[in-house]
């Protein structure tokens, strides 16, 4: 009896005993993101090609994201899996495009090409931090991302602009650039709001839309008001 | 038991690769390479753009570029090839964001890095963030004001990865727990290390 009682005291806290074959084990490690983690295990382990198809599936996530802003509607796609990609090859078209006007001189023709970069970045890491503090769920990346996609509508935009500016920069091409510009504003900020609206407290939705407004607005107004020099 | 008495097929040549993989300086070339080759062509640009005094446009271009590409492929890539240390970010069900931290348990069957690639891994993660933070006290005290906004740029991205590994790295070393091996089984076991932060 004595002995018994011993054996199993010994067995009482050990975690590392070796279980008999009749009793079935199962169950996770303790990764709280079960099947996430059991995807991430097959990544490691399948290393055949594993840039080409890393490299493609980031693509198409890029890809699809671009698609759910040219067709905004009330979706968590671009939350889900935030890339910054996409943000950062607008801000760069974007601030390609609008170089042409001053080429390094300090004329007021078009804003100096780091400008353009630093209003995008610290206007939306700014819009972002507001939301943050005003209660939101969001992450901060996830909010840059959704920030970033919807430059594109104003980024269309630059680049119809351009195209105009070439025929001219009379009054009608303003009066169509100022029409492109205001559309593309629209579009952006409604994009914006549709992707970034359920992460908001209930009756502060406007406190948080106002940042992202101006910020398109600030946008528009630059590719508005940018003008080739001669 | 009637399995230790079966034939065992003994498989030389599989035998052979696995020794030559072990003993070979660098068991992945191509990752050690694209670790470097990156963040080095990085550097070189900003310092001739530099000198050169090109346009500011297509330099900031390229090297944001390069550097993103540096930044994808050293946390996608080398990070698991050359020392087995993964970080990424998940976004729960519920919107909430966790940063998970890997590292990998050596062990036998593994293909991580050699030790020379070790060192050319976090060599490399770890000089380039210090020259680049020289490099944005000498525009900040030349007053290049526009360069500065690029060396901002290209130390939070260095700095990011270096963070992440770093991060990676701490979990590794925590230690396994004690009835790791009842769990795995063959798996190779990976402690990840999950916080859940603001960002």
């Amino acid at each position: 009896m004595a002995a018994s009682d011993e054996a199993s005291r010994q067995f009482a806290g050990l975690s590392d005993v070796s279980i008999s074959e009749d009793i079935p084990v199962e169950g996770d490690i303790s990764v709280p993101l079960g099947p996430s983690s059991r995807q991430r295990d097959d990544e490691f382990s399948t290393l055949d090609e594993p840039v080409k198809e890393t490299i493609l599936r980031d693509l198409r996530a890029v890809g699809s994201k671009f698609i759910h802003v040219l067709y905004p509607k009330r979706s968590t796609a671009l939350l889900r899996d935030w890339d910054l990609w996409g943000p950062l090859l607008l801000c760069v078209t974007l601030a390609l495009l609008l170089q042409g006007g001053a080429a390094d001189s300090d004329d007021q023709g078009g804003p100096q090409f780091a400008e353009v970069f630093v209003i995008v970045w610290f206007g939306s890491i700014i819009i972002t931090l507001n939301s943050k503090l005003l209660g939101g769920t969001i992450s901060f990346f996830q909010s840059l991302c959704v920030l970033g996609y919807c430059i594109m509508p104003l980024t269309a935009a630059m680049a119809v602009c351009r195209i105009v500016l070439v025929g001219g920069a009379g009054k009608v091409s303003f009066a169509v650039r100022l029409v492109v510009v205001t559309l593309s504003f629209g579009w952006s900020t409604f994009a914006s709001t549709a992707f970034l609206g359920d992460s908001q407290p209930p009756g502060r939705k406007a406190l948080v839309v106002y940042p992202v407004f101006l910020f398109y607005f600030v946008i528009g107004w630059m590719i508005l008001t940018f003008s080739p020099s001669q | 038991m009637a399995d230790d008495t079966e034939d065992v097929e003994l498989d030389f040549a599989a035998d052979e690769q696995e020794r030559a993989r072990r003993s070979a300086v660098l068991r992945h070339p191509l990752a050690s390479f694209f670790h470097l080759f990156f963040r080095v062509v990085a550097i070189v640009a900003y310092l001739l753009c530099d000198w050169i005094s090109e346009n500011f446009a297509p330099c900031f271009v390229l090297i944001i570029t390069l550097l993103s590409f540096d930044f994808w492929s050293v946390k996608n890539v080398t990070g698991r090839l050359l020392v087995g240390l993964r970080w990424w970010n998940q976004i729960d069900d519920d919107g909430k964001s966790l940063w998970v931290f890997e590292a990998k348990k050596a062990s036998r069957g593994n293909n991580i890095g050699t030790e020379a690639e070790a060192r050319i891994f976090w060599l490399g993660l770890i000089i380039c963030p210090l020259i680049w933070t020289f490099f944005f006290f000498t525009s900040l005290f030349s007053l290049k004001i526009k360069w500065l906004s690029l060396v901002v740029a290209s130390i939070s991205l260095q700095v990011a990865n270096l963070y992440g590994y770093l991060r990676c790295k701490a979990v590794g070393e925590d230690g396994q727990p004690a009835d790791s091996r009842s769990f795995t089984g063959q798996h190779l076991l990976q402690r990840p290390d999950i916080i859940f932060g603001i960002l």
